[in-house]
């Protein structure tokens, strides 16, 4: 008998359905890279649609799509981009931008909401009077949900006033919206509304979304067409890539209506944390399919923790040195959640 | 009624087999990047066999695996790399290991063999008096079969030779393998002992074996472990990928025996465009599955030949505009 492992480190660990399977394996294709993949064609001109932009490009993933993102708006040698000091770009991405694009980065500090201040934000722009000494400031990068700080809500009211700084200096704005969609649902926003001012959006169709392969981002004809040069120069140019854009199609069209079930389960999973008295739980900061927790007993560390409950078949992740990270997805059932529950509580 | 398209432009056209469509329905697959996908662990494990090598890491494209690997042997600021002038990495991969890597490529000419005189690689080492005006060469590439000069094989004797060359110089050799395959079964040579001189290789799964998508690198596990990071810097680290390690098996398994195929049909083409007195051909130049020709009539141009083949659902690749004015088809 094959014991089920709750896996809840990521939600990247979903595997496809047997509805992307299917669709996998019957997908038209073509070499995408000397003309166009059909299949390839369709999802990104839906997923454009569904985003409010004007086109879109499919990537193998979304440090690629950050990374494509970034060095297309600066594509200027001497260039800085803004961006928060606890990003997944800033901190995950190996540095990236600046190792490979030559593009310097000015973090400014995240508050616990996955926000940044919109005047430290403002502070952060290079004058032009400086330019003998400055880098060049040429666009500032949201992320939402904020992952470092629990799944967090950037609102649309908070991501139309960065637009707006954007825009009144002659500044891009990204998104890397890797969850964008959980955002969406926890907020009650259509999402081509909440990324409204955004010049482009990341969005990762292999996290909660399930799909097994990439990311996808829009923005305008010009700046895709940019990015497909890009894209082809890190060596993302795939031929029949119409399979993984098959199963990505699925994704968005069965996985989105899932996702405020894996918020839910979130909610149960903190709310039977909080009431073991070895662990801390901010109950309100568990927005969306992530839950922090801190272990206040000094006996335990997050990695003994982790230890033991993958002896139990429950993976987790330790988050920092004694605070531990739960990710819940749409492969995870409510007596998944109650086992998990279980056998931290033992 | 759907009239088939004879699509010679290239053999990255090729669409995944029903066997290949199978395997990655059923792929066993699991986060590559938070741990190990078992179907890409086990593909890989193959590929380093096969090609004798240490290890071995999918990547999803042949751009990738050159640029992977040659970032890889030069992780140090202000490196230098000896490739032909007329290599795929120098003229179609967008210099990504300069404007990306800030490696310096150092041209030696391609000869219509496809090798590179070995005293003139020689003669393109940067020496270390040199080194407050030079950048340091630290690597070689080779390109077999190299594709510009019509899909040329490079012996194992040269391969070996340039190893040499490499190694009393204290540089690495990386081959562009793209099409390595092809040159293994048009010299009678097993593909291990034809890049054993090297310390990486690039290998496409999605030309002439007809993977949907992919190549894989190997060499030594130290290499594949920088490339792996490397890889992941690019933004090639995908998750389930075992879904497209599924279809690159089949690939190798099933189609590695069907290149001598493309090259008869390769020679079969070569011999019927002879016999044409627009074009000349030179029958010796078809190694492998890549046939150029020239346009000896003036009044037609490879722009407006290729359009009219296609009318007839024949596509073909214009190769040059005006020096050689010929086209390249693959079988």
């Amino acid at each position: 008998m094959v014991t089920k492992v709750v896996d809840l480190r990521s939600d990247t660990v979903t595997k496809p359905s047997e509805a992307m399977r299917a669709a996998m394996a019957a997908a038209e294709v073509d070499d995408d890279v000397l003309g166009a993949d059909p299949t390839a064609q369709r999802f990104e001109a839906e997923m454009a649609r569904i985003m409010g932009k004007e086109a879109a490009l499919f990537v193998p993933s979304g440090t690629m799509g950050n990374l494509v993102s970034v060095l297309a708006h600066c594509d200027t040698r001497g260039s800085e981009v803004i961006l928060g000091d606890n990003s997944h770009i800033h901190i995950y991405e190996n540095g990236g931008i600046a190792t490979l694009g030559g593009v310097h980065p000015r973090t400014v500090p995240n508050n616990p909401d996955g926000t940044m201040d919109v005047d430290k934000i403002v502070a952060a722009i290079r004058h032009r009077d400086g330019a003998m000494y400055y880098p060049t400031t040429r666009l500032i990068c949201l992320e939402n949900t904020h992952g470092n700080t629990g799944g967090k809500c950037l609102s649309v009211e908070y991501t139309d006033k960065v637009g707006e700084v954007a825009q009144s200096h002659g500044l891009k704005l990204h998104i890397d919206g890797a969850r964008i969609f959980n955002a969406s649902v926890a907020l009650g926003v259509p999402v081509h509304r909440l990324v409204r001012a955004a010049d482009s959006v990341s969005v990762c169709l292999s996290k909660g979304l399930g799909a097994p392969v990439g990311s996808v981002i829009v923005g305008s004809k010009d700046f895709i067409y940019k990015a497909k040069i890009l894209r082809k120069t890190l060596g993302g140019g795939m031929r029949q890539v119409g399979i993984l854009c098959a199963a990505a199609y699925v994704a968005v069209r069965d996985t989105v209506g899932k996702l405020a079930d894996d918020h839910t389960k979130a909610k149960v999973l903190a709310d039977g944390l909080k009431k073991i008295k070895q662990f801390t739980v901010d109950l309100t900061s568990v927005e969306t399919n992530m839950v922090f927790f801190d272990i206040a007993d000094p006996h335990i560390t997050p990695d003994k923790l982790c230890q033991v409950l993958e002896q139990r078949n429950v993976l987790a992740m330790p988050a920092s040195s004694k605070s531990v990270r739960l990710v819940t997805h749409y492969q995870i059932s409510d007596s998944d959640v109650q086992y998990t529950l279980t056998c931290i509580e033992v």
